[in-house]
């Protein structure tokens, strides 16, 4: 159905469709970091043996993270007085912008998806790339060391560990033969990329834990070190919007772990009679948790532990898990 | 006018008022960020010529990668920001000889490009980017393709020399 609207030649109301379905998209994704934090903290409180939220919204804390959202709005809004203002303004939203517009290139089932271009694989990288600046841009602005070192650690992480990133799921490009997320899926159809590249599973994993900032490679926004990070000056929606702009990387990174590995919405064996938007999202669900779990029960590595670990280790063994995969492709496909 | 035409004037509009703003502006950081919007301007300008993979390319490369590395040179180098406006220098035969040669500079590229044809539409080779550059690459430029590698190769290698002799004299001082 998507297809045809994609297709069809441009009016206003295709405009009008357009922007309705971007909107709708926009709902899920909030949505899902609404309940996606109050899962981490309900699933890191059962990990710590403690309970988690659990007044507001009954028994559950169901309306927990509403209430936080509605807090952090109300707050009175600081811009300290030695901060770059328009840059301290700006950064937030050169921050989460490009978050959104990954998004664009997921397929989430046969039928829900929204660009379908040929180099999507590439798109999502490059685009994504584009929050760092941001990112480095508010460390910078809010004048303050501790957001500058902070920026500047994010800066440095995000660019060594896309690299092994890129290089990983090249294996997956390889062996689907296109960089077009749809097709990365169809070529799925009778084995999951995670039986046939698991080295690159791993690498992309632990990549993908390193690009979203989360523990164990929370650097830029150690507390124990740094305060708070690039955000320490940042406080009300602006600091929401970073946290905002770092969830939906989640919810993105997720998706893409679930298209490129897992097999999108391609469904077990025999269970073939369930729907693949069911498929997606427990797939989806699977990773989200993982995240978590990783979150819950690793310590944070050292700063040149992270670099080394990058550069020495993560790299060679992506470049060879490509010799690899061209070799196995060359002989036996 | 057509939606390409309005998509066309808003990136051409975008890329021009980010490289007008960067030469206006004071401060080095702002100056990339501006940098940043013609960068991405010029990749949606690619888009319009249906050439996806040299426009994410773009903006992995030169947004991404590029302006990172100068946003860190300019923020580990310690420069004295002296933000007073200073008086452009030159009198006014200087600056009318230079804005003579900008207008002369414009209408040149104007006539230029006024009757250029850049051959066949390249709509054709959209969605299948990636592939035709790589068949091309491999089929035709394989030795300029392999020679710029080496060639790369070669200042890697003379960044790394250059740092670790650095290194060194710092150690023996």
């Amino acid at each position: 159905m998507m297809e045809q609207w994609l297709e069809s030649t441009p009016s206003w109301s295709n405009i009008a469709l357009f922007f309705g379905l971007g909107a709708l998209l926009l709902a899920v994704v909030l949505a899902f970091v609404t309940y996606g934090i109050l899962a981490e903290r309900k699933v890191m409180g059962f990990m710590q043996g403690r309970i988690g939220p659990n007044q507001v919204g009954g028994r559950f804390g169901l309306l927990q993270t509403v209430a936080d959202v509605l807090k952090l709005l109300l707050k009175e809004d600081t811009i300290p007085k030695a901060a770059d203002r328009p840059l301290y303004v700006l950064a937030p939203i050169i921050a989460f912008t490009p978050s959104f517009m990954v998004l664009a290139v997921l397929p989430f089932t046969d039928s829900f998806r929204f660009a379908d271009i040929g180099v999507g694989l590439l798109y999502y990288i490059a685009v994504s790339g584009l929050t760092t600046i941001g990112v480095v841009a508010g460390g910078w602005a809010s004048n303050n060391k501790y957001a500058l070192l902070g920026g500047m650690r994010a800066a440095a992480q995000m660019i060594s560990y896309e690299i092994p990133l890129v290089m990983s799921a090249l294996g997956v490009v390889l062996l689907a033969g296109s960089m077009n997320l749809v097709d990365i899926v169809a070529a799925q159809k009778d084995v999951w990329f995670i039986f046939a590249q698991p080295l690159a599973f791993l690498i992309f994993l632990i990549a993908a834990v390193a690009e979203l900032n989360r523990t164990p490679f929370d650097l830029p926004e150690a507390e124990s070190e740094l305060v708070a990070g690039f955000h320490v000056e940042y406080s009300g929606f602006r600091w929401a919007f970073f946290m905002l702009a770092e969830y939906v990387y989640l919810f993105a990174m997720a998706a893409l772990v679930t298209i490129l590995f897992l097999g999108g919405w391609h469904p077990v064996a025999f269970l073939g009679w369930i729907p693949g938007a069911v498929w997606f999202a427990l797939k989806f669900c699977a990773v989200v948790f993982v995240l978590i779990w990783f979150r819950a029960t690793f310590p944070r590595v050292r700063a040149d532990q992270l670099m080394e670990f990058a550069w020495k280790v993560l790299l060679p063994l992506s470049l060879v898990n490509i010799v690899l995969t061209a070799v196995v492709k060359a002989w036996f496909f | 006018m057509s939606g390409t035409d309005i998509a066309f004037f808003l990136l051409a509009l975008a890329a021009i008022a980010g490289g007008v703003t960067m030469l206006q502006l004071t401060n080095v950081v702002h100056m990339v960020i501006a940098l940043v919007m013609t960068f991405v301007g010029i990749a949606g300008l690619y888009v319009l010529l249906s050439a996806e993979f040299v426009a994410v390319v773009q903006v992995l490369i030169y947004s991404g990668a590029i302006t990172i590395i100068m946003l860190f040179a300019i923020m580990l180098t310690r420069h004295h920001t002296d933000e007073r406006e200073r008086p452009t220098t030159g009198g006014v035969w200087h600056k009318a000889v230079a804005a003579l040669s900008v207008i002369a500079f414009g209408l040149a590229v104007y006539f230029g490009i006024r009757q250029l044809d850049f051959g066949a539409d390249g709509s054709a080779l959209s969605g299948d980017n990636a592939k035709a550059i790589g068949k091309s690459l491999y089929s035709y430029y394989t030795i300029p393709f392999e020679i710029v590698s080496v060639i790369l190769l070669v200042a890697l290698i003379g960044a790394i020399v250059l740092a670790k002799k650095d290194g060194k004299g710092a150690e023996d001082e």
